[in-house]
């Protein structure tokens, strides 16, 4: 049998990050003339993957082939030179030029020294006309759509005739007829001998456009096989299914108390049209693809964001919260994802970071009231067994003990509702372990909990029903007895779940 | 398709002209106050009162231009001022010297490119921001300025400060041909590259533009083009001063705010940024012919510093707004 010599190839490689390991000695292959599909959940290794192949990451160890033959010290100028062209989920594009600079851009055809307009101009015409821009070349990036930039950057990347094209989500933002457009111009390009690598959520463009699948799965190929005789279901089977051993405790049934959220037509930011309810000592999981509009959502509930709702109750309060303040006062408390940044003060000592949001409680005639703040501190740091001298500034703390800080400060406020944002991101397994039993204790006490999270596993053991987010909606509602990784991520990519009750 | 064509004929044009969308209103203002100006001012109409008014818009306006190349490339100097004062200096003490007055030119620029490409390398080898880099570098320069020529004094040939300083319009004349050289600047790939990694350097490094190699450039060509204010300035007045070039710094930073130069990088033009630099210089003459105090100046500049800023952001607001 004849074998094609791959354009572009990594064997065996590892990379890892802090210790940590993303990529577990993974194969894959680009062939010219083939699309061929790169699939897994979130990180599974996937961008990490895509940067070992454009030439921005380094492999802890395999190598990366060009046309058959091992490259050192690839760098992404090097791949670029061998004709790899990525387009990347975030755009690298610059507002103020217009299309044909920004297409050109780092390529540019020169005379002299200087651009050769004429030459841009009738070069960024063509790679507009392929992927159907219409608009004139001189108008500026920052006047188009999402998706018009989109296929900007898909022009930019076709600009430098690239013999292997790796196309991250592109579709993301496309509008329908723009994302036909695109799969006509994949078709084409695959005819012409390109080798494409196409990463998407969307199995249906997915099954349509290609014809060989690779699968990761924690850093390690599950699959790599022609995408022929395998269904949906099949695809969903290989990206999932995690042995969880004995990191989570054992599901119990939730004593549920009031409803304490209910939502009809809710909206803020990304998110829209949510249905939602949700009671006491319940834990409820937000589950889907990142960015789908579920972190809008929690900050809409929180006052954090512009929300409106056709009816909203929210902790005995009608309508949607305006401030965060108000939240606080209703008694919802929200755990930042990004504990640095949000949740945090870091230079500042672990007693102060777990006082802040009580400062004011527990001050007397408008003085700080020192004896009580130390027994405060000492009751936080015993329950939720934070190590480490409570005088030492945060940032000294690993991320899990940071974490758990950012979650005790609030519980001096005893919140009814506890918003979770992905909060055992970054974690190592122990304190997530613990992160959990707390969740748990709380939830028996009668809070509600609403945790968001990336981790399909921790939704799945963890919650006694998950809300699925797809493009801003809640695709689905799982209860607890349909739950499964499947049945989330099927719902995240737009499988009909069976017997899902929206 | 005939458009389609033209438009293909003409790219270069008419991303020109595209860039002057959003300055309309600008250009109408500075119109208008020059138009105040030359009615309470006949004489700026003639050769000699134009001069006059281009020789005092003429620092301003380069100095805006360095600030606005930093500006665009996402960066901001606070040693413009102190690096006036060191062109200044260097000129007056070197220009009498054995090098003479071209050596001295030369001195000048070398010193500017120097000092503005060593910014440029701390800023962005190290990854310090400008601010701090340029705020510490303000001193430093400042400092260097104040060793050369402890006290206003040195040497400029009648010549020159005639020459540049006269009666006639060579001021005016060498703006122009600035220019005409940051069009050029902006037709190299590397020019380009100022406003890409200013608004999105990672996208920028992702396509192929060496942003490091460009960040020094910007910072090298400030460098120099603030060094030559200092000269001319010396030949403004005969001698050199070590601190003369001290109000440059916020001065440089109000034009390129006034002329729509964005804070965080990659948002603006020099055309902007050159009429941002006209309006404050006939807001400042005018307020003169019209007899405001010199407090009531720094007011009223300051009002409309803060209205050129915040009309704009206040206008997206509303049309935002459903």
């Amino acid at each position: 049998m004849m074998k094609t010599l791959p354009l572009l190839e990594a064997r065996q490689v590892f990379k890892g990050f802090f210790g940590n390991p993303v990529l577990k000695g993974v194969d894959i292959a680009l062939e010219p003339g083939r699309v061929h599909a790169l699939l897994g959940e979130n990180g599974a290794g996937k961008s990490t993957l895509i940067n070992l192949l454009s030439g921005a990451l380094r492999p802890d160890s395999g190598e990366i082939r060009v046309d058959g033959v091992p490259v050192s010290r690839f760098h992404p100028a090097a791949a670029r030179a061998a004709g790899i062209a990525v387009v990347q989920q975030e755009l690298s594009l610059t507002a103020e030029l217009s299309i044909a600079e920004n297409i050109g851009l780092g390529a540019f055809p020169r005379r002299f020294g200087l651009i050769d307009y004429a030459a841009l101009s009738a070069r960024a015409s063509e790679v507009c006309e392929l992927v159907g821009l219409t608009e004139s070349l001189c108008t500026p990036v920052g006047d188009l759509s999402l998706g018009r930039r989109q296929m900007v950057e898909i022009a930019k990347a076709l600009f430098r005739k690239p013999r292997v094209l790796i196309l991250d989500e592109p579709t993301s933002s496309l509008s329908a007829h723009e994302a036909g457009i695109l799969s006509r111009l994949i078709e084409r390009l695959r005819g012409a001998g390109i080798a494409l690598l196409y990463i998407s959520h969307r199995l249906n463009e997915v099954q349509a456009l290609c014809s060989h699948v690779t699968v990761l799965k924690d850093g390690v190929v599950t699959a790599d096989q022609p995408l022929a005789g395998i269904d949906a279901q099949g695809l969903v089977r290989l990206m999932v299914g995690r042995d969880a051993g004995d990191l989570f405790p054992a599901w119990e049934l939730p004593r549920r108390g009031e409803e304490l959220i209910r939502l009809r037509g809710f909206s803020s930011g990304l998110a829209r049209d949510v249905d939602f309810s949700a009671s006491a000592g319940e834990i409820v999981g937000i589950g889907g693809l990142v960015g789908q509009g579920q972190e809008d959502f929690l900050l809409g509930l929180y006052g954090a964001m512009g929300s409106s709702a056709r009816e909203a109750v929210i902790a005995g309060r009608s309508g949607p919260l305006k401030s965060v303040e108000a939240a606080n006062a209703a008694g919802l408390a929200y755990v930042p994802a990004d504990r640095k940044r949000e949740g945090l003060v870091l230079p500042h000592s672990i007693a102060s970071n777990l006082l802040l949001p009580s400062l004011g409680r527990i001050a007397k005639l408008g003085l700080r009231d020192r004896g009580a703040e130390r027994n405060l501190v000492a009751r936080l740091v015993k329950r939720l067994r934070i190590k480490g001298e409570t005088s030492r500034p945060v940032q000294a703390l690993s991320g899990g003990n940071q974490q758990k800080v950012a979650l005790a400060k609030w519980l001096p406020l005893a919140p009814s509702v506890l918003l979770l944002n992905d909060p055992t991101r970054g974690v190592d397994i122990e304190t997530k372990r613990e992160i959990y039993l707390m969740l748990k204790s709380f939830a028996r006490e009668g809070t509600l909990i609403i945790l968001l999270s990336s981790d399909t596993p921790e939704l799945v053991h963890l919650c006694d029903r998950v809300t699925v987010f797809g493009e801003g909606r809640a695709v689905a509602t799982l209860p607890r007895e349909l739950i499964s990784e499947e049945a989330i991520v099927g719902a995240a990519m737009g499988i009909n779940p069976k017997g899902s009750a929206p | 398709m005939n458009i389609a064509f033209l438009s293909r004929q003409n790219l270069f044009f008419s991303v020109q002209r595209r860039r002057n969308r959003g300055l309309n209103g600008l250009y109408i203002v500075v119109g208008l106050f020059l138009l105040a100006y030359a009615m309470l001012f006949p004489g700026l109409l003639g050769i000699s009162g134009f001069s006059k008014f281009t020789q005092n818009w003429f620092p301003l306006a380069l100095v805006t231009m360095a600030q606005a190349l930093l500006m665009l490339n996402g960066g901001i100097s606070l040693a413009i001022g102190p690096l006036v004062s060191l062109g200044a200096v260097i000129a007056a003490t070197t220009m009498g010297g054995p090098l003479g007055p071209i050596g001295g030119l030369l001195a000048v620029a070398a010193s500017g490119l120097l000092v503005g490409a060593l910014i440029g390398v701390i800023v962005a080898q190290l990854r310090l921001p400008a601010i701090i880099v340029t705020l510490a570098g303000s001193f430093i320069i400042g400092g260097i300025a104040l060793i050369i020529l402890p006290r206003p004094g040195g040497f400029i040939p009648d010549w020159l400060s005639n020459l540049l300083a006269g009666n006639g319009p060579v001021a005016f004349g060498l703006l122009v041909l600035l220019l005409v050289c940051w069009k050029l600047f902006l037709a190299t790939p590397l020019g380009l590259g100022i406003y890409a990694v200013g608004d999105n350097p990672v996208g920028a490094f992702r396509s192929g533009v060496p942003v490091d190699r460009v960040r020094v450039t910007a910072f090298a060509l400030s460098g120099l083009l603030t060094a030559l204010v200092g000269l001319f300035v010396a030949a403004q007045t005969g001698s050199g001063d070590p601190v003369i070039g001290t109000p440059f710094t916020l001065n440089s930073i109000a034009g390129a705010v006034l002329g729509g130069v964005g804070f965080l990088g990659g948002k603006g033009t020099m055309r902007g940024a050159i009429c941002g630099s006209l309006l404050l210089s006939v807001m400042i003459n005018v307020m003169f012919f019209l007899g405001f105090s010199p407090v009531t100046q720094y007011v009223a500049q300051g009002l409309i510093i803060l209205a050129a800023v915040a009309i704009p952001e206040l206008t997206s607001q509303w049309s935002r707004k459903p």
